[in-house]
């Protein structure tokens, strides 16, 4: 019992990761264009289909190389689709955009099967085998996805807090009219966080071909939770749309436990309404209310 | 000019009145089932249009709703044996039960927040559907018997294409005296300015709960009228494209324009029957011209082509314009 315990938190804990990468990667978005990304869950797929389909099949390199040329592709992707979709529509009612992109993303996925054929593809050799930990057995897909995550994460915040065209982008997610008077071109700083935004679906897309094979459906419901995630963090905040993405990777998993496999999914969705309804901000949303009955109580202002 | 309003005024009754002669031109039984397919779809977009085109609440979670009333209805008739007609009184309780659970929520919860909450029911519908024994799981619910009239059913395409039709008219009747009524002015405010509408006295939760329940009355008749026309539902109709495709019509026929919703249907519904000949990338083609038209012409396609025309006029100078606009 308590080595299935800690095999379910651990693959928990890289599917929390899983859907914490993919509530960063829209929150970028969201903070630097105000619109969301309804297509994201067909970028991660475009990833998963460069990296196996195109880079190791086709061209025959090593996992590695694939991976990185992946990545590289993806950006150049990102940059084209902000010039031809954000940029205009940023500035009309943001139900439009959300079916702009979604159009995008039924494009994406029909593109796949006329290019790289309706049969799933799996790397060879790639993030395989099995740890043995304390009598449990962990797939090793699940650790590195642990670790590249944190890696990113880690690197992310670097980029934000400590360069300078990372404050940039802070500054416009914060206020677009400002941030231009004060001399930051905000469309480049648009197509810049397209970018880093579509290198991370990318990034998620391989991590996870080992563990959904590589398929049209691979992230459906992975950008679905994600975007659970995010709501249950609290909208446009990175780090609790991390902590987002870890509660509901573990609560999912366990209840598991206790509930027929059939309505996991299920479990996402309405903890993320419920959420919704009675923390409309999210985790942070508690905090905020706890402060201040905190201060009310301590008599501070 | 006088003469252009006049035409304009009169095209709303010459669409419907195509809409009634097209199974004399279109004999195909194939054919005359995607024109019923498309004007169900206009009864659920005309309801939609409250919500989304009036009131500017995003939801994406109608293609639940429109299941919710095919499967109640189809439930009801095959499970407990009712009439069709009398499982039209479950399905319309449905509707407003529906319309008042969705429309709490949307008080709270807003902007691209109410689209992922109704995407959240739309999944859970779809995975309750698909997975419980009762709704005939995966494999949906069969033989649904036909609407009948004494011994007359309505059970052939021609038949049913005009029993749609006549509900088509029906609820193209109960919008237009919504949309032109104090309660549909009350719609257009919320989107335009709430804070004015309080100060007037109305109250906006009211307001929104009644747009949602208007709405999902509109989506269940569909529905039901859908299964049992078609006699044969399955969960994978569903799904949130479905979702995405009503709010395609709305935005091809323009945000808030009340015609605007039946050619958008129309259009949903063809083209990808228009595009089938083309073969393996039919969906792709569909898929990209979808994209361009909302890309291009966010606010309609008429009311933007308008706005081109007027706009090449003017650049061809002020005096040959306005000779140019009398020869026409």
């Amino acid at each position: 019992m308590q080595n299935v315990l800690f095999q379910l938190i651990v693959s928990g804990t890289a599917m929390g990761f899983v859907y914490a990468l993919v509530a960063v990667e829209y929150t970028l978005i969201w903070n630097a264009c105000g619109l969301l990304n309804f297509s994201h869950e067909k970028i991660i797929m475009l990833g998963g289909y460069m990296f196996v389909g195109t880079c190791i099949t086709m061209f025959g390199m090593s996992n590695l190389l694939s991976a990185l040329l992946a990545i590289l592709l993806l950006g150049v992707f990102g940059i084209l689709i902000a010039v031809v979709i954000f940029i205009p529509l940023r500035n009309q009612s943001r139900l439009i955009a959300v079916v702009a992109t979604v159009m995008l993303g039924q494009i994406l996925n029909e593109a796949a099967v006329l290019v790289w054929g309706p049969v799933a593809l799996m790397p060879k050799n790639f993030l395989s085998g099995v740890f043995q930990i304390m009598g449990a057995t962990i797939a090793k897909s699940y650790v590195y996805i642990i670790m590249i995550s944190i890696f990113i994460i880690i690197a992310l915040q670097f980029v934000f807090k400590r360069t300078k065209f990372g404050k940039a982008m802070t500054c416009v997610s914060i206020h677009k009219t400002a941030a231009s008077l004060m001399g930051i071109n905000v469309k480049a700083s648009m197509v810049i966080t397209l970018m880093i935004s579509f290198m991370i679906c990318a990034v998620i897309g391989i991590i996870t071909a080992p563990i959904f094979t590589v398929k049209q459906q691979m992230a459906t419901m992975i950008a679905l939770k994600g975007f659970c995630a995010g709501v249950i963090g609290g909208f446009g905040s990175l780090p609790a749309a991390i902590a987002g993405g870890l509660i509901l990777g573990i609560v999912e998993n366990l209840a598991g436990l206790v509930l027929p496999a059939v309505f996991k999914d299920a479990v996402a969705f309405t903890l993320m309404i419920l959420f919704m309804m009675f923390s409309p901000k999210g985790l942070i949303g508690v905090k905020q209310e706890m402060d201040r009955k905190r201060q009310l109580r301590t008599g501070e202002v | 000019m006088k003469d252009k309003r006049s035409i304009l005024k009169y095209f709303p009754l010459l669409m419907l009145g195509m809409i009634g002669i097209l199974p004399l031109f279109m004999t195909s039984n194939y054919y005359q089932t995607i024109c019923c397919q498309a004007m169900l779809y206009a009864v659920v977009a005309l309801g939609l249009n409250f919500i989304v085109g009036l009131s500017g609440l995003m939801t994406l979670g109608t293609a639940a709703i429109y299941g919710l009333g095919a499967y109640t209805s189809a439930l009801c008739c095959t499970k407990l044996g009712m009439n069709p007609w009398a499982a039209l009184v479950p399905v319309l309780f449905m509707g407003w039960l529906i319309g008042k659970g969705l429309g709490y929520p949307s008080l709270r919860v807003q902007g691209v927040y109410l689209s992922l909450a109704t995407i959240g029911f739309n999944e859970i519908v779809r995975s309750f559907l698909t997975n419980l024994e009762w709704t005939g799981s995966g494999t949906g619910i069969r033989n649904i018997e036909p609407y009948r009239i004494g011994d007359f059913a309505f059970d052939t395409q021609i038949r049913s294409y005009y029993l749609i039709y006549a509900v088509l008219l029906l609820f193209i009747g109960i919008a237009w005296k919504i949309v032109n009524s104090r309660w549909g002015r009350a719609f257009v405010a919320v989107k335009d300015n709430p804070e004015a509408l309080q100060i007037c006295g109305i109250d906006i939760a009211n307001v929104k709960i009644t747009a949602f329940t208007l709405s999902s009355v509109f989506a269940v008749v569909a529905g039901a009228m859908y299964a049992h026309f078609n006699r044969y539902i399955t969960p994978a109709t569903y799904t949130t494209d479905l979702s995405i495709s009503f709010v395609v019509m709305l935005i091809i026929g323009g945000l808030g324009n009340f015609w605007g919703c039946i050619y958008g249907a129309y259009i949903v519904a063809f083209l990808p029957q228009l595009l089938r000949p083309i073969g393996l990338s039919y969906k792709l083609i569909y898929a990209l011209i979808m994209m361009c038209l909302v890309v291009f012409f966010p606010n309609g396609l008429i009311r933007d082509m308008k706005k081109y025309l007027t706009f090449k006029r003017a650049l061809k100078g002020g005096a040959a314009s306005e000779n140019n606009s009398q020869d026409r």
